[in-house]
Order: structure tokens, then sequence, then C-alpha cells
């Protein structure tokens, strides 16, 4: 098989009659870390819950072709069950359902729709006791509501908890950093790098070169106006936190 | 409503009598009547209705209750059905088939112009009361089971619980509809009453597929008791419950709790009444609704504060969640207060899943069916562990879920 995990072609898309990708292609490898930068508004967080699958976007144009076979048409939890990850910039909270009780249940949809059987309490426990240190994950917070009441850090810890019991193929992080001190930054960078292999992918979205510190990239992307007006290595990320976006988007108009 | 061979019915002692005479008086109620107003009785209306005497129910299994080791009390079509029930001798509790004794007769101008309590009492055959003994603690719960597995069957029914001082129980209630029968109704009555210092909790379990089920029922508390009912409502063609409770001595705790879920043009109906006729008492309401495919909900919440009961503190509320746009919800809770020192709030809360909510959960690989069906978990979960027993809770949340 192929080392290609992903491939968007010309993807373009819109939500109330507003087009926001503009014909994106982007090409992911097995592991790869690709960082996603770019202004405000230029369809960043659009290109993750479009992977994702939320019907609240229409595709227009293009595919996304994600182990071979296309997506586009595909429900958020058959995505989910084939290996895609979105860690959601603004985490849900779901009052009255356990963190705990979610996750067992997501994970035995997963082994229902391969056919294989739920997972027993103990080694499901035991999983839970391992990927919950990954993070730093206090105890209480594994038994409490799915994110109700967590501070900003914890839903993201959070967030990199579930993505470990799941072990997708690709994690997209969808500003993990946002409302992270540094310290929180590092446990959460060092929770992703330890789940990185040579069989996953990752994609960065994010505002500021500091947590590329951290989890380091192999591309940086810049999206502008739902299109990438340019793609580079890590350095790319210093220059952008030095000069900005503005020089780019001259550039691209010529 | 027609009932067959009226004057071939097996009741007819001096109370049925006066009772028909009462019931004849009472118009059969409509939606002009306030307290009928979202509860249109037509269905019901339309129905022939017979006495069924013989027993169709085998055993119990059929129905899967959680753990049945305490008394059990089975009554089916309106009779007592001894070959299904076990009743423990002991000296801690009374189990009689008749209920003229019962203290107190607070309700009584309620129950002659109700028009179902008069049917009931027109029609009544058999009965159970229930005496507590003063200064015990029943560790097991008194299970009372109520079956209506007879097509247009009319079943009457009465259920009467004395708390003697200081005394403790669990009751759990079901009225169950055979899944094979039509258009049956058990038009069934609970009166209730708490002595000085003692404790009951009521579970109540209605799972009635194609029939009817009334609930009237009359709570006496007096000081320092604590009245605890749950009302689990699954299914039902129209279900209603009409609970009426006369705080009548200081320092009780009144609780009363329910989850109703009616689908497929079912209609459940729950009101309550709570009076705080003396001060220092604290009462708590929390009615949950989850709604879908044509399903209809009413919620009439009244607590009412009578003059000179100060330090009164009440809170009602009822929340409800429209799983589609087929589904109707009406609620109106409802506080009069005729004392100047009291604390009490009400609230209502009518709302569909958030859609982010649902994606989010969808993304981590739950279907549509299991991401609602854990939000609604957790929608309904403060009210169902309200019931305190992990068996019991399992068994309502799956009935409740239709899962």
């Amino acid at each position: 098989m192929s080392d290609t995990l992903i491939e968007i072609k010309d993807l373009k898309c819109r939500i109330d009659n507003q087009n926001i990708l503009q014909g994106l292609n982007l090409k992911i490898n097995k592991g790869e870390v690709h960082a996603i930068m770019g202004p405000n508004g230029s369809g960043k967080s659009t290109l993750s819950s479009v992977l994702a699958g939320n019907d609240n976007y229409e595709i227009t144009k293009g595919s996304i072709i994600f182990l071979g076979e296309d997506i586009t048409e595909m429900s958020p939890e058959e995505r989910s069950w084939k290996g895609m990850f979105l860690a959601f910039q603004y985490p849900v909270e779901i009052p009255g359902v356990s963190n705990i009780n979610f996750l067992r249940t997501a994970l035995n949809e997963r082994n229902k729709y391969f056919g294989i059987d739920s997972i027993p309490a103990k080694d499901f426990l035991k999983m839970v006791a391992e990927k919950s240190m990954l993070v730093g994950l206090d105890n209480k917070l594994k038994n409490r509501s799915v994110n109700e009441g967590f501070s900003g850090g914890e839903k993201k810890r959070n967030e990199i908890f579930q993505m470990a019991m799941l072990n997708p193929k690709l994690a997209i992080l969808d500003e993990t950093d946002s409302g992270l001190d540094i310290d929180a930054l590092k446990i959460v960078a060092n929770g992703v790098n330890k789940l990185k292999s040579s069989e996953n992918a990752t994609v960065v979205i994010t505002h500021y070169q500091r947590l590329l510190d951290y989890i380091i990239p192999d591309f940086v992307h810049v999206l502008h106006e739902g299109k990438i007006i340019k793609t580079g290595d890590k350095s790319l990320a210093f220059e952008l936190e030095k000069k900005g976006y503005d020089w780019l988007k001259t550039d691209a108009v010529i | 409503m027609i009932i067959k061979d009226l004057n071939q019915h097996p009741s007819n002692s001096e109370g049925n009598k006066l009772a028909l005479a009462n019931l004849i008086k009472n118009t059969f109620p409509t939606r002009k009547e306030e307290i009928w107003k979202y509860t249109p009785l037509k269905k019901l209306k339309k129905i022939n209705f017979h006495n069924q005497e013989h027993f169709e129910t085998k055993d119990l299994e059929s129905f899967n209750l959680p753990n049945l080791d305490g008394i059990i009390i089975v009554f089916e079509n309106g009779r007592y059905n001894s070959k299904l029930s076990k009743i423990i001798d002991s000296d801690e509790i009374d189990v009689s088939f008749s209920s003229n004794t019962f203290p107190g007769n607070n309700f009584s101008t309620i129950k002659q112009n109700n028009y179902f309590t008069s049917l009931n009492s027109s029609f009544l055959i058999d009965s159970v009361m229930i005496n507590v003994n003063s200064n015990t603690r029943i560790s097991k719960n008194l299970n009372f089971i109520n079956i209506v597995s007879s097509n247009n069957c009319l079943s009457n029914t009465k259920f009467s619980i004395v708390l003697s001082a200081n005394s403790n129980i669990n009751v759990r209630q079901y009225f169950l509809g055979n899944s094979n029968a039509v258009n049956g109704f058990i038009n069934h009555e609970n009166n209730i009453y708490l002595n000085d210092s003692s404790f009951l909790t009521v579970n109540k379990f209605q799972e009635l597929n194609n029939n009817f089920n009334f609930c009237n029922e009359f709570i006496t508390q007096k000081n320092d008791s604590q009245f605890i009912m749950n009302t689990f409502s699954c299914s039902g063609i129209i279900v209603r419950n009409d609970i009426v409770s006369d705080v009548n001595g200081e320092n009780c705790h009144t609780e009363l709790n329910g989850v109703f879920s009616p689908t497929k043009n079912e209609h459940i109906d729950n009101h309550t009444t709570i009076n705080h006729l003396v001060p220092n008492c604290k009462s708590f309401e929390n009615y949950k609704g989850v709604l879908k495919e044509n399903g209809v909900g009413v919620f009439n919440g009244k607590v009412i504060v009578h003059q000179d009961a100060q330090k009164i503190e009440a809170f009602q509320k009822n929340n409800n969640i429209l799983l589609d746009d087929d589904s109707i919800i009406y609620s109106k809770p409802e506080l009069e207060i005729y004392a100047d020192d009291v604390k009490c709030s009400h609230g209502s809360t009518t709302g569909q899943f958030d859609q982010e909510a649902l994606f989010y959960l969808r993304s981590r690989g739950l279907s549509i069916k299991k991401s609602l069906e854990l939000m609604t978990l957790g929608f309904i979960n403060e009210v169902i562990q309200k019931s305190n027993n992990l068996e019991y809770v399992d068994f309502v949340l799956k009935r409740l879920l239709k899962s």
C-alpha cells in the first residue's frame, strides 16, 4: 500500500452561500506532521470541520481521498471508525454523560463496525489508566461528565486523552494551543509527540509558531482565502511569526 | 365510556352503590375543564369496557422486573392474583385486602368530584391495604404489580399504605400492559399516609403499551416525615398521574420526581399538587420529558403555600427535550403563595439537543442513534439516579430508552 494517508484535491465548500474553501490541495503521507497556519477567516477551522464530516458545510467540488477511499459523503462516525480524529478548538460540554462511559461506547461502536467483540471492562480500565498518564489527566476528570466544568486546559488535555484512546491514523488538532499556559502546552505537545508513529500523521492548525517549538512540523502551509498559498518547512513558521501574513498575500496576487 | 353488563358487575357493596350515584352526577371530563385542557379523552371515551374475571398471566418472568425478593402483591385485570403474589408474614408489616381503616378523610371532597376516583369507587372489587408498624425499617422492597392483560378490560384498583411513627419502607409499583392486550384501562388510586418521622419512597413504573393508565394519588404527611415519589412513565395510549400531597406536619421533606418518554402518538400527563399547610417544610419537584415521534407530554405542577405556612422552601423544575419536530410538550409550573416568608422557585425549559454536541459525539465514532441515546441518558440521569439502586436504574433506563 502507498504511503499516502490522505489526499485533498481541489476542495471547494461553502456555508450559508458563502464560499470558504476555494480549491484546496493537500497531500499527507504516513509519518508526517503538517502545520496549517493562516490569518483569521482563512478557512483553517472549516478545513478541519469538513475533514471530520460536519454537514453544516456543503462540498461543492473536489474530493477527499482517505486511505484510498473518497470520504466526502461519509458520516462523521464512519470516518472516525476508519481512523480520523479531530481535536476540537472548543470541545463541547455534555452534561450527565461520564467521560468514561462515553469513551467506552465510542470504542465499542468502532469494534462493532469491524465485527470485533466489545472491549472487556478490565482491559478498558487498564487502557484508561495508561493513556490518561500521557497527558496527566486528573483521575476525577475521567469520571466527570464530558468536559462539564473543565477548565480550558483540562478540556484540551481531555481531547488528547481521547485521541490516545482512539489511536487515530490521522489526527487534526484545531488550535489545541489556544487557551493553554506554557506548562499545559508542553504536556499536551508531549502527549501528541508520544502518539506519533510511522503509521499515522498529524495536522496541527495554529496561529502561533510557539506550539511548533514542541510539535516539530515537516511541512508548514499557509492558508489564505480558502487556498494554500505557500508551503515550506518549519522555518516558514518563524518567518511568519516575524513578518505576519501580509507579504504573502501580496505575493499571491502576483 | 360504555361499561357492558353493568347489572352483572360483581361490585355491589353499599360503598359501590353510593359511589355510583356520585359518578352519575359527575360528567365525563372534557378539555373545557382546566385540568383536562391538554389531555383529550376521546380515545378513552369511545371504548366499550367490560370486566374481565380471569387471569392470563402465567408468571412474572416475561416482564423482566428487577429483584423481586420482598413482598409481591399482584393485581391483574382489577382482581387480586394470589397465585402470582407472595405475602410474607411478619411482625413489622400487615397486608390486608380491605381499605376501610384508612385514616383521615381530607381528600373526600376531591374524590367525590373527580370522575375517575368516583369510577374507581363504583366498580372497585379488590383493594390492598398495607400497615407498616412503628419503629420498623423494612429492608426489602415491597412490590405492587398491577397488570392489565385483557382487551377492553376496565380495571379499578386501590393501594393504600399507612406508615406508623418512625417506620421506613421502599415501595415499587409497576403498572404494566401485557403486550398482547389492547385498550385495557387501569384506573388506580393510591392512598398514602405518613405518620410522624416515617420515611416512604415509592418508585412507580408505567409501561402500558397499548393500554390506558390513570393514577389518582393522595398523600398526607405528618411531622418530620419524608416522602419521595419517582414516576417513570415509558408508554401507554394515555397515561395520567394526579398526585395531591397534603403536607400537614412540620419539618417534612417531600420530593416528586419523574421521567416520561411518550412516542408514537402516546400521551403522558403528570399533574401534581403540593399543599404546604404548615410551616418549616421543604419540597422538591423535578420532572424530565423526552419526546419523539408525535409523542405528547403534559406537566402541570402546582405548589400552594397556604397562609401562615412560613419558612417553606419549595423548588419545582420541568425540563423537556424534543427529539424531533413532531412531538409536543405542554408545561405549566404553578406557584401560589399566601405566606410571606418563603423561598420558592419554579422553572421550565424545552429544547432540542445541541447539533454541535451531536457532531462532537459522532466525530468520536458514535452513531446518531447511540449519540442521542447517550445525550438522553445524560439528560435524565439526574432523576433516574434518585431511585438509588443500580439494578433498578439499569432497568428503568433500558425501558425508558426503549433500547
